[in-house]
């Protein structure tokens, strides 16, 4: 399962990403630590080689989490039902979660950090729905 | 019962067409004719019992009842008299005689009938007189004077009766001690003396209580002086001033009333007379401002002069503009206004403009109210909820940043220590993993000890004693520590502070403010230039101080962050290493030492920071 972690904290992304290997979640995993350069490789893929997970980290500079969905707008139609992105955040606002809900793209906001728990349930998800295909 | 001795016919006595009658010694009727009782309008049955003297008026030289006092004396009198009840008079010759065994006396009375032509037009002269003298306005009266300085009324005219609400008949006989009362009766009598002593027309203000209430009159008695020399009568005229005296102590009152009002209010009347282009101020004009008024009234342009200049168009070319080129009636303004010390009044100004029948402007009253008081408690007020906003915000800023920042290390260290046991113990990543793990915790210590400093300079605030700060010498201090940096990054720093310029304030904030305004510019430096920072303070006049700090380094979009920069934990440098909380203590120290910073920047020229206390 081709998976992108976004997120400018690469503690965390390093831990997220030994997380998702322990549990056997995906082979290729792509860091980045700028939303700028994800959605600049995101466009690129979109069409030959989308990921088919996207965790999201919300609190970054230059670029947040909210302005990368913004961002990819244009391309929801092509990336809907192909890419699903997951919210990946520290904070525990409720706010987020409410917004969250407003992006078709957006399939889960999961708080940092994540667990056993959460990966298997993405997991399994991507399963039935491999099985159903 | 009559005596026997007398021999009288009773009903053919009373039933005779001659004016006759009879009186008891006492005066009193005691039988009349029908030709009396005509003679006096009256009825026979109406007349019996009363006085002689209530009926007729003699003329001079001697009354009613000194006639009857010498009859009664055994005298046949005979004068003449006027019946009082009769108007206009008529006047007739009364005979008088004694019946003998203390009967009383006996009368009978005769027209006077003119004899001659002349002594017709007379009575009608007479008649003519007496009806002018009933449609006079003015009360008209004669006095006739008689021994021991007493005064009679002869005749009162329609104005007398109607003014005082005494019937005519009831004054005409009397004297005047009897109509007039006191306290006024000793002073006039006092001025009919003058007049008939001087044979001048005496004149004087008069008030007395009649049935008809309090009346004020200006009185004037002419003495009649006969072709002899002699004077036994006075003419009096009353005009009544009731009327008058009565609007004018209503007017008295309404100005007391009006200049205890504006004795109470502490505004500054006026009242522009827009002809004469003049204002008219009352006192609280000179006791509100302070200017003191050499004339009064004042032209316009001593109100205008003392408006705030730049608000002389809105206030007075505002003000001229409603008076003259539009017909409202009222004008209000809130202005700055200039004291005599030179200080400045916020004023409330509002009048009314009188208006002509074209609708011209002829005057305003107004009045000027000093609200500074108020002004000054409403800015304080805005000032407090602007203050109490500000915290506000940043408490929600502060609660939104605590949450991510101390809760993002802490997510990772929980991570971590999820992930260490259940990686080998052996192997690379469990290696990383610790280090991360402790990485993790030592940023979570460091999110803690800021808002440990954070919440100290704001405990601070409150108590904090300002102590004069050289600035000089704080600056070189914080210097000092980052020469090393300054050093290995080759970059230069040139500062131009005056040695004795002190600023009230903390030590210690200063030495903060610079060391991270200078680190800042360290750490945000352009790698195509060499660094260049510039320290300036400047002193005014005034008390001020002004530090700019002047970088020539990465710069940033003023546009995209503007006043973000100096909020907590806001980063924009994502490739250099730094917290985010430098430029937000520098903030915090500015402010709490009531000082204000601003910033300019631009992307790929520089930074300057201005900071004013």
């Amino acid at each position: 399962m081709k998976t992108y972690l976004i997120d400018d904290d690469t503690l965390s992304t390093y831990l997220t990403e030994q997380l998702l290997r322990a549990e056997g979640f995906s082979n290729t995993i792509n860091t980045f630590d700028s939303a700028q350069q994800a959605l600049q490789q995101l466009v690129e893929d979109k069409d030959k080689a989308a990921p088919q997970v996207v965790f999201l980290d919300l609190n970054m500079p230059a670029m947040n989490g909210w302005e990368f969905l913004d961002a990819l707008a244009p391309y929801e139609g092509e990336l809907l039902g192909h890419c699903h992105i997951y919210i990946l955040t520290s904070s525990l606002a409720l706010a987020d979660l409410e917004k969250s809900k407003s992006y078709d793209l957006v399939s889960g906001l999961i708080h940092k950090p994540i667990d056993t728990e959460e990966i298997r349930a993405i997991q399994s998800q991507f399963e039935e729905k491999g099985a159903t295909e | 019962m009559q005596d026997s001795g007398v021999p009288v016919n009773h009903e053919q006595f009373e039933q005779s067409a001659e004016a006759a009658f009879r009186l008891n010694v006492a005066g009193e009727l005691q039988q009349v004719t029908t030709g009396f009782a005509n003679l006096l309008r009256q009825t026979a049955t109406a007349l019996v019992g009363r006085h002689l003297e209530e009926l007729l008026l003699a003329a001079a030289p001697e009354t009613v009842r000194q006639q009857l006092n010498r009859a009664g004396a055994g005298a046949i009198v005979s004068f003449e008299a006027q019946v009082r009840s009769v108007s206009p008079p008529e006047h007739y010759n009364f005979t008088l005689l004694s019946l003998p065994g203390g009967l009383g006396l006996a009368g009978v009375a005769k027209r006077l009938v003119p004899v001659s032509a002349a002594d017709a037009l007379l009575l009608e002269r007479e008649r003519h007189l007496s009806i002018i003298f009933d449609n006079i306005a003015d009360v008209t009266f004669v006095l006739r004077a008689e021994t021991g300085s007493r005064f009679r009324f002869v005749f009162v005219n329609k104005a007398f009766e109607q003014t005082t609400g005494l019937p005519a008949m009831q004054v005409m006989g009397r004297l005047a001690s009897e109509i007039i009362p006191e306290p006024a009766l000793s002073e006039v009598l006092e001025y009919y003396k003058t007049a008939l002593h001087t044979r001048q027309p005496v004149a004087w203000q008069e008030t007395s209580d009649y049935p008809n209430g309090r009346k004020t009159g200006e009185v004037r008695v002419t003495p009649v002086v006969e072709a002899d020399g002699t004077c036994c009568q006075l003419v009096g005229i009353v005009h009544d001033l009731t009327p008058q005296k009565e609007a004018e102590i209503r007017l008295q009152v309404s100005n007391e009333r009006f200049h205890y009002a504006l004795k109470a209010t502490t505004d500054a009347i006026y009242d522009w007379n827009i002809a004469a282009d003049t204002l008219y101020w009352g006192e609280g004009f000179e006791e509100l401002f302070g200017h003191k008024l050499t004339e009064n009234p004042t032209p316009f342009n001593i109100w205008a002069n003392y408006v705030e200049p730049t608000e002389h168009d809105r206030v007075v070319a505002g003000l001229r503009h409603t008076a003259f080129a539009t017909s409202n009636l009222f004008w209000q303004q809130e202005y700055r206004f200039s004291r005599a010390d030179g200080s400045w009044a916020v004023v409330f100004d509002r009048g009314y403009i009188l208006r002509d029948n074209q609708g011209r402007a002829i005057r305003m009253i107004g009045a000027m109210q000093d609200i500074t008081a108020r002004k000054e408690a409403e800015d304080q007020q805005r000032l407090l909820a602007d203050k109490l906003g500000r915290q506000n915000a940043d408490l929600q800023q502060f609660t939104y940043i605590v949450s991510h920042n101390l809760r993002a290390p802490l997510a990772n260290a929980l991570g971590y220590a999820d992930l260490l046991s259940r990686v080998e113990k052996a192997s690379p990543v469990f290696d990383e993993s610790l280090r991360n793990l402790r990485t993790s915790l030592n940023l979570l210590d460091g999110v803690l000890t800021d808002i440990n400093g954070i919440l100290s300079i704001r405990d601070q605030q409150g108590s904090y004693r300002p102590e004069p700060v050289a600035l000089a010498e704080v600056c070189r201090q914080a210097l000092h520590s980052l020469a090393h940096q300054l050093q290995e990054c080759g970059g230069e720093l040139q500062y131009v502070i005056p040695e004795e310029l002190r600023v009230p304030g903390s030590r210690a904030y200063f030495h903060s403010i610079f060391h991270n305004l200078i680190s800042n510019a360290i750490k945000y430096r352009s790698d195509v230039r060499v660094l260049q920072i510039s320290i300036e303070a400047t002193g005014s006049s005034s008390g001020s101080v002004q530090i700019i700090v002047e970088d020539n380094g990465l710069g940033f979009d003023q546009k995209k962050i503007g006043g973000d920069i100096f909020q907590l934990y806001r980063r924009f440098h994502p490739d250099k290493p730094g917290r985010g909380i430098g430029l937000f203590l520098v903030k915090s120290h500015v402010e709490s030492m009531h000082g204000r910073i601003s910033v300019q920047s631009q992307l790929g020229v520089g930074t300057q920071f201005t900071l004013l206390f």
